[in-house]
């Protein structure tokens, strides 16, 4: 990269971040509850959730002899107050076990929405983002 | 490729200073001696000693002081393995100063000073596609130790991968004279069924795909090393085949297979004959998973087998299915059985075996009695006359009800124990169903209707109709004790174990899973998953539990608290209009004493916070709800006077950061007498040692967004009085 190249390169980057930020504040704290993700999103998340969580999690997210469930009060009470960026990096960074670091960033976000839905928080009109640092935006409040 | 990173100097550093206090402790295996390996504060099997005890006779830390425990030093797991750890079920062992103990997702082993957590060696042997297949991942839940009392000190454990290695204790190195370079490939040996030419034979797992492994630790008699053997877990076969289960020795000095015992008894063993229709040439697992225990004295070793394939479906292997969810007592020098007892004929329900047997001397209408008891899912701790296999007290066959899955024949009779009394449930009585407020109770009788609901354990699944959704389950596949198995102080004859009292589930076998393990699909080839087309290919799907439905339409999610509900795809019919609460009724968790010299319950608590899903529930706003424990596998230890235990999953009620805690209840009258706060819940059973006059207590902590942990708590230095002679 020519030293031009780079400057353009990082005045590009700077005002994508500074755009980004502002978008984020506008948003100010939102949380599982305010439709965080779309039904459509969520159903992508539960035909990968079937091929890539369902053989360990079981197909509802109910758990396994080894594996965690990935519903009820036991998962909610990891995550309540946390971020959906924890869940999803979890996601991200260890699943599926053998796997890892294999699915894309856009699937982990449709499994973690498949997630939210499993869990019963309401979908909305925009999808979950893909970025952990967008993430680290919405809280993750077991209840409402 | 094996790793070691040894540090020689400081080790033997640390070994000179220890060594004055320990000079009159004898490490090692008990060999004939009644004397507890616990004795000298050392932890030297993952039970503390080889008969499933959990016990050490320590008292330093006792109901007067366990609130005043700081953390001693911990140790974080993120770095031994290519990914952090999440699931940390590890127990270590302490012999002569030096902590033992498997950690992180290759599962390496670990040394490090019992005083500091500072690591003095560590190993781990990068498997690859060996381990990235194997059935049984993670750190495992530890290892074994080995001496000659002579200064030859030995860990052993198994690999991911299924390979048996031995290190030397001191610097982490493979013993050299040990099988092959310090290891033995336990894939060796192991066969599954296979048609040639019309005719069945008995042929050799491959070596990378065969489905063999254990998480679980190789059990160190004198100088044998027993190993068991484990496949993927339950509930999730859609194959018939699978390798089949088997339980074997070696000399601990030279890696030599010393016997084998086949759990599946072969054409002209007693036994065969319980496998219907051949089905003996085929089905697969029925091995044992868990953790086995011995007794030295009698030279018997006891193995809790587990369930063959297709774990909810029977029709592939029609009969009683010896030694499917048996108790089975070998003989330590030659692996012959001495007796068996089939705790679950005909396993429908993964009801398999899953604690380690214990091995009591009690007193029993004024007779000294030598007995085993097997905790287990199904909330009954089945005793026997370790030595005959005789029922200490009687065990009776009780009618159970038919199965009308096509093709299924379920046992029409199944053993029911009299005594000691169930420590946790394994039906849904109608006392049992949630009643927090009327509108609840009776919008969950409603559900209840849509159900096979019958009151005794032993129910067959169903397959969904508009007759049923599902059977109503508890205390099965989740339920009652699990890995983590119970305990017994050996000083009181009083046994304590931790049961999760909530499993329930709503359990079917969808017709989608059906149609593809009906014998139909399997006849004649029963071919296993390694010989499918395109096994392991890209595109290839592995089996999974999509056929198992805990619920027809929405799964068993596990609801607040207890099992059931609560969460999951679509509605939920078992917990619709429960607000997300458990259909069944607190305590969900529970820690119980029983009398083994009388077989009666001495006292029975709930253990853990109530969960903050039931403390914040709109629908139980106003109500005083009395604390309800929670479901969840935690094992126990045993001190003196203390039965210690941390909390299964972590909450954040008003008075204390969010967290778990690890709580002390006296032995006694199950009264709480201290808790100390962690940052996670409990993952691995907790085990207590002592050094230099100051006794710890270990434990795995981890799960949710916190990576894997062992915390070592002890009092504050300035609260121990000096050491004397007799307290080391």
């Amino acid at each position: 990269m020519t030293s031009s190249t780079a400057r353009v390169a990082a005045f590009i980057t700077g005002v994508a971040v500074s755009g980004l930020l502002c978008t984020l504040g506008a948003q100010g704290t939102r949380s599982v509850w305010d439709g965080v993700y779309t039904e459509a999103q969520a159903n992508r998340g539960a035909a990968l959730f079937d091929r890539e969580c369902a053989q360990c999690h079981g197909p509802a997210g109910e758990g396994g002899g080894m594996a965690p469930a990935l519903v009820g009060s036991a998962f909610s009470a990891n995550y309540d107050g946390q971020t959906v960026a924890e869940l999803f990096d979890r996601n991200r960074t260890t699943m599926p076990v053998g796997k890892e670091g294999q699915l894309s960033a856009q699937q982990n976000a449709d499994i973690t929405a498949a997630m939210l839905q499993f869990n019963k928080f309401p979908p909305g009109a925009t999808e979950l983002p893909s970025q952990s640092m967008m993430l680290r935006q919405i809280k993750y409040i077991a209840e409402r | 490729m094996s790793r070691t990173n040894s540090r020689p100097s400081i080790a033997w550093a640390a070994l000179a200073l220890v060594v004055v206090w320990m000079a009159a402790g004898v490490s090692g295996q008990p060999t004939g001696s009644s004397r507890m390996p616990t004795q000298n504060g050392e932890w030297p099997n993952y039970s503390g000693d080889v008969k499933g005890s959990r016990y050490s006779p320590l008292d330093q830390i006792n109901a007067s002081n366990f609130n005043k425990l700081e953390v001693a030093w911990r140790f974080k797991t993120d770095n031994l393995g290519p990914r952090p750890e999440y699931k940390l079920e590890g127990t270590p062992l302490m012999v002569k100063g030096t902590l033992y103990m498997t950690a992180g997702t290759r599962r390496a082993v670990v040394a490090v000073d019992a005083k500091t957590g500072e690591q003095k060696w560590v190993y781990s042997l990068d498997e690859g596609k060996r381990a990235e297949m194997a059935p049984r991942v993670l750190s495992g839940r530890g290892l074994s130790y080995w001496t000659d009392g002579k200064g030859d000190d030995r860990i052993v454990y198994v690999t991911i991968g299924y390979r048996l290695v031995q290190l030397n204790a001191r610097t982490g190195q493979p013993i050299p004279t040990f099988g092959k370079g310090g290891m033995v490939d336990l894939k060796e040996g192991v066969v599954y069924g296979k048609l040639v030419n019309g005719k069945w034979q008995q042929v050799q797992i491959p070596l990378v795909e065969g489905e063999i492994g254990t998480n679980s630790t190789p059990l160190v008699v004198g100088d044998t090393i027993v190993v068991q053997s484990a496949m993927a877990e339950g509930l999730r076969y859609e194959y018939t085949n699978n390798a089949k289960g088997l339980v074997r020795a070696y000399d601990a000095r030279t890696g030599k297979q010393l016997w084998r015992f086949n759990t599946m008894p072969g054409p002209g063993e007693p036994g065969n004959e319980t496998w219907e229709n051949g089905s003996w040439n085929w089905t697969g697992n029925t091995g044992v998973w868990t953790e086995m225990s011995a007794d030295p004295e009698a030279g018997l070793v006891y193995l809790p087998v587990e369930s063959p394939t297709i774990d909810a479906y029977g029709g592939n292997r029609l009969g009683n299915n010896l030694y499917d969810s048996s108790l089975v007592a070998v003989d330590l020098k030659t692996g012959k059985r001495k007796w068996h007892f089939q705790i679950t004929h005909h396993d429908l329900w993964d009801y398999d075996l899953a604690g380690a047997p214990l091995v009591m001397d009690v007193t029993i209408d004024g007779k000294p009695r030598k007995i085993v008891g097997q905790p287990g899912k199904l909330g009954w701790l089945h005793t026997f006359d370790r030595i005959t296999g005789e029922p200490i007290w009687p065990i009776v066959e009780k009618p159970v009800p038919p199965s009308d899955v096509p093709g299924e024949n379920a046992s029409p009779t199944q053993p029911f124990p009299t005594k000691p009394p169930l420590f946790s449930r394994n039906y849904l009585a109608p006392d049992d169903v949630i009643d927090f407020t009327p509108a609840l109770r009776a919008k969950a009788m409603e559900n209840l209707k849509k159900y096979r609901w019958e009151q005794m354990p032993f129910v067959p699944y169903v397959i969904p109709s508009d007759k049923w959704l599902g059977t109503i389950l508890v205390g099965n596949t989740m339920g009652g004790v699990n890995w983590e198995g119970s305990s017994f102080n050996p000083e009181t004859g009083i046994f304590y174990t931790q049961a999760n009292n909530s499993a329930i589930s709503g359990a079917s076998l969808s017709q989608e899973y059906f149609d593809k393990i009906k014998p139909e699909v399997h006849t004649p080839n029963h071919i296993a998953i390694w010989e499918a087309p395109g096994f392991a290919q890209p595109g290839f799907e592995a089996p999974s539990t999509s056929g198992y439905r805990a619920n027809p339409v929405a799964g068993g999610a596990p609801a607040a608290g207890g099992g059931g509900g609560g969460g999951g795809r679509g509605g939920n019919a078992l917990t619709e209009g429960l607000g997300g609460l458990s259909i069944i009724k607190p305590p969900y968790g529970v820690i119980t004493a029983l009398d083994m010299n009388n077989g009666t319950m001495k006292w029975q608590v709930p253990h853990g916070d109530t969960p903050d899903a039931v403390r914040n529930s709109p629908l139980l706003k106003g109500l005083t709800i009395p604390k309800t424990g929670q479901q969840g596998i935690v094992g126990v230890v045993l001190t003196k006077s203390l039965v210690v235990v941390g909390d299964p999953q972590v909450t954040a009620p008003p008075d204390r950061p969010r967290g778990a805690m690890l709580r002390a209840y006296d032995q006694q009258d199950g009264k709480e007498v201290g808790a100390v706060w962690m940052p996670a819940a409990q993952s691995g059973n907790p085990m207590t040692y002592m050094v230099d006059g100051r006794q710890y207590i270990m434990v795995a902590v981890g799960g949710g967004v916190y990576t894997s942990e062992y915390i070592a708590f002890a009092l504050p230095r300035s609260d121990i009085a000096k050491p004397t002679s007799t307290q080391r």
